[in-house]
Formats: structure tokens, sequence, C-alpha cells
């Protein structure tokens, strides 16, 4: 019954992880921003959520939106005001990951002087398990965090593969110039990512705040478990980081069968480690290199 | 044009004397709080305390200078608190430092040795804690009284047998395992698990299904900050439903109004916040008319600490002594007992106070007292 009951965490912890790790390796892969203040947008979504329901108790569904507005404008303007600069100017990697890395610490900082650096939790009946079989319990979130995962990585596949713009979006990080030949902009590409790559940390930001609650300092967790998974997915590739995720929650999970829970945290990194030993293009992904 | 460089130069020495005496004006202490990270919460409610004692002191004029505190951020790091400590002794020269966490304070207390700074702790419980040398001060009670205060009440009055331990993988939780270990067995309890996390860690769905699997009475949860406020949630939205027992980290306002720890007990000092003592009803009246709500032992172990330090230091200038951690230490071995928040205070010859303990209940209202144990 335990390996049962660690197996379902594993896939909802999966499944969230999975949706903040598609939307860090489709910003990574297209426009080639380390956004490591991805973390920053997850916790923007997950505190304006919890304030417009929790404390202005307004209706979920404005919650909702109000989350998911916050975190596309928060990564829109970062494209806009802190990485576009950057690149015309001068365009290198690290430049824009330092700064990506200051805008991170920055929001962490503003949120705890906002909202306060404690914890803090979105109280719902919907976190609550319930005893599926004698010694297994579910609760109504786990479920939904997988229909999100699905639901949301299906709809990102079908945007990118049927729509002039999600190809455009795929070509972005190969070729600009070529996207420019085709009359569009990589500038306005590069904004669209940003918006869809930061929508998809929401779902993942709403459930973790109803489910394990937050602080400031959740923003470091988010952003590591977006770079393992990046990682062994394989850079540039949605799938793999989709089912990266998936494997992080499900190993950190199954690790307790046999592990003491110190080690559950260590488990991402030797999964991460044997990626990069074993198949450093990762599951789906191209090699590192390229 | 002589006259101009002249006035000038006076002026520049006049101004740099009363910059010196402006300086020396001021007595300095320091404190190693968390201010920012996950326990920056506890930094908050420390600096409370220790800013209120602050006031008083120099409101009653106990001292000859102000008395004023400089904090540096130790997050709650032992890497980040000697940081800050050695900023406090070199360059600022305090001969007191407020100190908090098991961790930290360890980590510091070598160099509050070494340049003979006294380092006083009431956050961090830790019982080896009271075997940091005689410039390492607890005005708190350290965990194996915590432990040793409510294994006996939840065996015999709760009648709880089967612990789980679910604890932070550092010193503090590392000394509550040794202390559960030592002291269930001889009370008539059983550790059935024991379960460390890593400090970072904010998942514990999978750690609830171990805790359910080893069918506990009671699960002890030895952690921290948001950590412990997060175990607590999932434990209960994971479908755990036995008695959560904690030590004094309980006593922060995220876990009081958490719904999920209604009813969760947790040991603190024994503090009397109705008391007369005029000490102790200063501090209980100021505090609520400042923040509008009742002290918790954490703030009342820091407007102590402050307190201490303020007496000490008006016993030195009485007597024409400088403020140092050496004459410091002198005075409170010859002193020995205090007028502190809750009443008199004596320090046993190991630095550390001794003090009854009282175990509380999570009530959403600042936690009520079940029970007074003597030590």
């Amino acid at each position: 019954m335990l390996l049962l009951q660690l197996l379902i965490n594993g896939i909802q912890v999966g499944a969230l992880y999975a949706l903040i790790a598609v939307g860090f390796s489709l910003i990574f892969g297209s426009t080639r921003v380390f956004h490591f203040a991805h973390g920053a947008t997850f916790t923007i979504a997950a505190y304006v959520f919890y304030y417009v329901y929790s404390v202005a108790h307004l209706h979920w569904l404005l919650a909702v939106l109000g989350a998911a507005l916050a975190a596309v404008v928060f990564g829109v303007l970062l494209d806009r005001f802190v990485y576009a600069p950057i690149q015309r100017h001068e365009g290198s990697f690290f430049t824009v990951f330092v700064a990506s890395l200051g805008i991170g610490i920055i929001v962490q900082n503003l949120i705890g002087m906002i909202f306060g650096r404690g914890f803090v939790s979105v109280s719902t009946p919907l976190s609550r398990s319930a005893e599926l079989i004698p010694g297994l319990y579910v609760s109504p979130l786990s479920g939904i965090a997988i229909v999100c995962a699905i639901v949301f990585f299906g709809a990102l596949q079908l945007f990118l593969m049927r729509t002039h713009i999600g190809m455009g979006m795929r070509a972005l990080s190969e070729n600009p110039e070529l996207i420019r030949v085709y009359g569009l902009s990589p500038r306005r590409l590069s904004t669209i990512v940003f918006a869809l790559g930061s929508l998809l940390a929401v779902p993942a930001a709403i459930l973790s705040a109803a489910s394990s609650g937050l602080n400031p300092a959740v923003t470091h967790h988010v952003m590591l478990i977006s770079l393992a998974a990046t990682i062994v997915g394989g850079v540039g590739s949605l799938r793999g980081a989709a089912c990266a995720g998936l494997l992080l929650g499900l190993s950190e999970n199954l690790a307790l069968l046999y592990l003491e829970p110190q080690w559950s945290e260590a488990v991402t990194f030797i999964v991460l480690f044997l990626f990069i030993l074993f198949r450093p293009s990762g599951f789906f992904g191209r090699a590192i290199t390229s | 044009m002589i006259f101009a460089k002249k006035t000038l130069s006076i002026s520049l020495l006049a101004f740099a004397a009363w910059g010196a005496c402006a300086q020396a004006a001021d007595l300095k202490i320091g404190a190693l709080f968390p201010m920012s990270g996950p326990n920056a919460t506890y930094g908050d409610i420390f600096g409370t305390g220790a800013n209120l004692a602050a006031e008083h002191i120099n409101a009653d004029k106990i001292l000859k200078e102000k008395l004023t505190i400089q904090y540096e951020d130790s997050q709650a790091l032992p890497q980040q608190g000697v940081i800050g400590m050695n900023k406090l002794v070199n360059v600022t020269k305090v001969p007191y430092v407020l100190s908090a966490f098991t961790g930290v304070s360890k980590a510091i207390s070598t160099t509050a040795a070494r340049t003979k700074t006294v380092a006083i702790n009431g956050g961090g419980v830790g019982p080896d804690l009271a075997d940091l040398g005689p410039y390492f001060w607890n005005i708190i009670p350290l965990a194996n009284f915590e432990v040793k205060a409510i294994i006996p009440y939840l065996i015999k009055e709760r009648k709880l047998k089967r612990f789980v331990l679910v604890y932070v993988d550092d010193p503090l939780g590392a000394s509550i395992r040794k202390e559960m270990t030592d002291t269930l067995p001889k009370a008539g309890g059983e550790l059935v698990e024991a379960l460390s996390v890593p400090a970072s860690s904010q998942q514990f769905s999978g750690i609830a299904a171990r805790v359910r699997a080893a069918k506990p009475d009671a699960i002890y949860i030895a952690s921290y900050g948001s950590q412990e406020a997060q175990i607590v949630k999932q434990f209960r939205d994971n479908g755990l439903k036995q008695q959560l027992v904690s030590y004094s980290a309980f006593s922060i306002p995220e876990i009081n109004k958490l719904p999920e720890a209604a009813g969760a007990l947790y040991t603190t000092q024994n503090v009397d916040w109705n008391s007369t003592d005029p000490v102790t009803k200063r501090f209980v009246d100021d505090y609520k008319k400042k923040y509008n709500k009742m002290p918790t032992a954490y703030v009342a172990n820091y407007y102590n600490a402050v307190r201490l330090f303020g007496l000490l230091a008006q016993q030195l200038e009485k007597q024409g002594k400088p403020v140092t951690g050496e004459n410091l230490l002198a005075q409170r071995i010859e002193t020995k007992t205090f007028d502190l928040v809750g009443g008199k205070a004596t320090f046993a010859s190991n630095g550390t106070v001794i003090s009854a303990m009282q175990v509380n209940e999570v009530d959403g209202k600042g936690g009520k007292v079940v029970s007074v144990v003597s030590q």
C-alpha cells in the first residue's frame, strides 16, 4: 500500500514539476534566455492567487485570472525591459543569466516585504485527502494537477504544431533571420514565448499554494526543479521536460520506500547526475553541446 | 585666505570631535537574526522583543549612553551567522550579541569565546548549546527540558505511547532525536520511527505516507518556521489525524492561525502573562499596546536578553568598569539572579537559565496552557 501511495503522490508532484519545467524549457529552448526568474514568476502567480482568493475573498476564478495576468505581465515585461536591452547591447548569455538571477532575488525579497516572509496557504477542501481504499489517501487536487498537466501540455503541443506562430516559436531558436524572411518578428515571437512560458507556471503555482503552502523562498526550489528537468529532459525538448518533471516527482517520492526522507531532494541530483553521465542529450533532447 | 583655511580646519576638527562624541554616546550590542529566507519570520518576532527592551532601557535611562542594537542577517544559516558575527565583533566591536538558532549559535560560539564577546541565545534549543563555554549564555530552556517536560504528560495524561519523530536534518533536529531516544523508553513510550528531512524541503506528502505506515499515536515535529507549518498542513491534508506535538518553535503566528494545527501541543518555558510583577506587566502592556496582540515566549526571551545586558552594564557603569564581554560575564556570575519578564531568573553554572515549562495547545488565539511542569 505504501508503494501505491507513494506512486500516486509522485505522479501528483511530478505533474506540477512537469508544468514548471515545460514553461522554463519553452522559454530557454526558443529564446536561449536562461530564465532563472521563472521561479519568481511561479511565486508571483502563487501569491497573487493567495491574495485575491484568501485575503480579498474574491471568487476563485478571479483569483486564477489575476494569477495568470500577473505571471504573463511579469514574464513579458522582463523580456521587454531586461532581457531584450541586454541582448541588444551585448547579447552575452552569462549577463542575461545574472540579470535573471538578480531579478529572482529581488522579487523574492519584494514578496517577503509585501506578503510577509512566513508561511501562507490557501485553505480549500480540495486539498483534503479521502481514503479511497484502506490506507490509500488521495486528494482531489492530485487529480486536478494531473488533468491540468495533460491539458496544458496537450494544448501547448497543438499550438506549437498547428499554428504559424507556434511554428515560428519553434524556429526562433534556430534561425531568427529566417523568421524575418517569413515576415515574422523575432521580438514579437519572443514576447509570446515569455507569455506562454509564464502562463504554464500558473497552474502549478496555484495548486502548490493550495496543497503545500507558500513562502517567498519557494522560488529557489522551483528553479532547481526547472533546471534539473530541463537538463534531464534534454535542452529544448518540451516532451523531455514534461517526462523529466514527472520522473523527478516520482523519484523523490519512491525513494522514500528505501531511503530516509533527507535523501529525497538528493535523489533529484542523483537522477540529474546519471543523465549527465550516461545520456547527456536527455530523454528526447538535442545534445547539450549543440 | 589663511583665516578661511583656519576656520575650515577648526570646523572640520569640531565636526570630527562631535562625530566621535556622537559615536561614543551610543552603546551598541549586536543581534544575529534571520532577516531573510524561510525563517525570517523568527527574526521579526525576536526583534520586537529586543527593540522593546532597548526602548525601555533608554526611556528609564538605565545606562549613561543610549543603547542601540545592530542587526545582522544570519538567514538562520551557520555560514551567514559567522559572517555577521565577525562583522559585529571585529568592525562594530560589540561586547554582547543576541544569537538564535542552534546551528548559528554553535557556529558563532568559537568567535565569541576567542574574542571574549558574550553571545546570548533566546531561540535555539539544541541541548549542546549548554556546553559552548562561559561566553555563550542561554536565556531559553533547551530542548532536553522541553522533551522531558512533554513526554510524561503525553504518556500519562493523554495515554499516547507510540511516537514518530519528524525532524529537520540539522543540529537541533539531531539533538531532539537524541532526547526522544533517551527519554521515551524511560517514560514508558516507544519511538517507532524517526524521519529526518532536509531544512529546505517543502514537500511532505510522501513522508506523511511513511508516518501513516508506522501507525503512531503521536507525531513529534522538530523543525522550525515555514517548514513546520508546511509539515502540519500536508500531514493533515494527507489524512494523518494523530496528535501533533512540538516544542517552542510552534509559538509563531503562522502555526497559531493555521487551521490544520488546531489541537497540536507544544512546550515553552512557563510565563504567566497575567502576572502583577512590574517587569512582566510593563512588558505585556507595552507589547500589547504596540503590536495589538499578546507576546510569545520568544518575544519575552529576547526582551530578557537585552534587559539582562542593561542590568549588567548598569552595574558595571556604577563600578566604573568598562562594558566588555569579560566584565559582563564576571558580573553575571556575581549577581546570579535577575528580575526579568516571568519573574526572577537564575543562571546555572553553564550559563543556561533554569525555568519551569508549560505545555500549550494551539487554539488559534495564541495558545492555551494545558499543563505546567516544574524542572
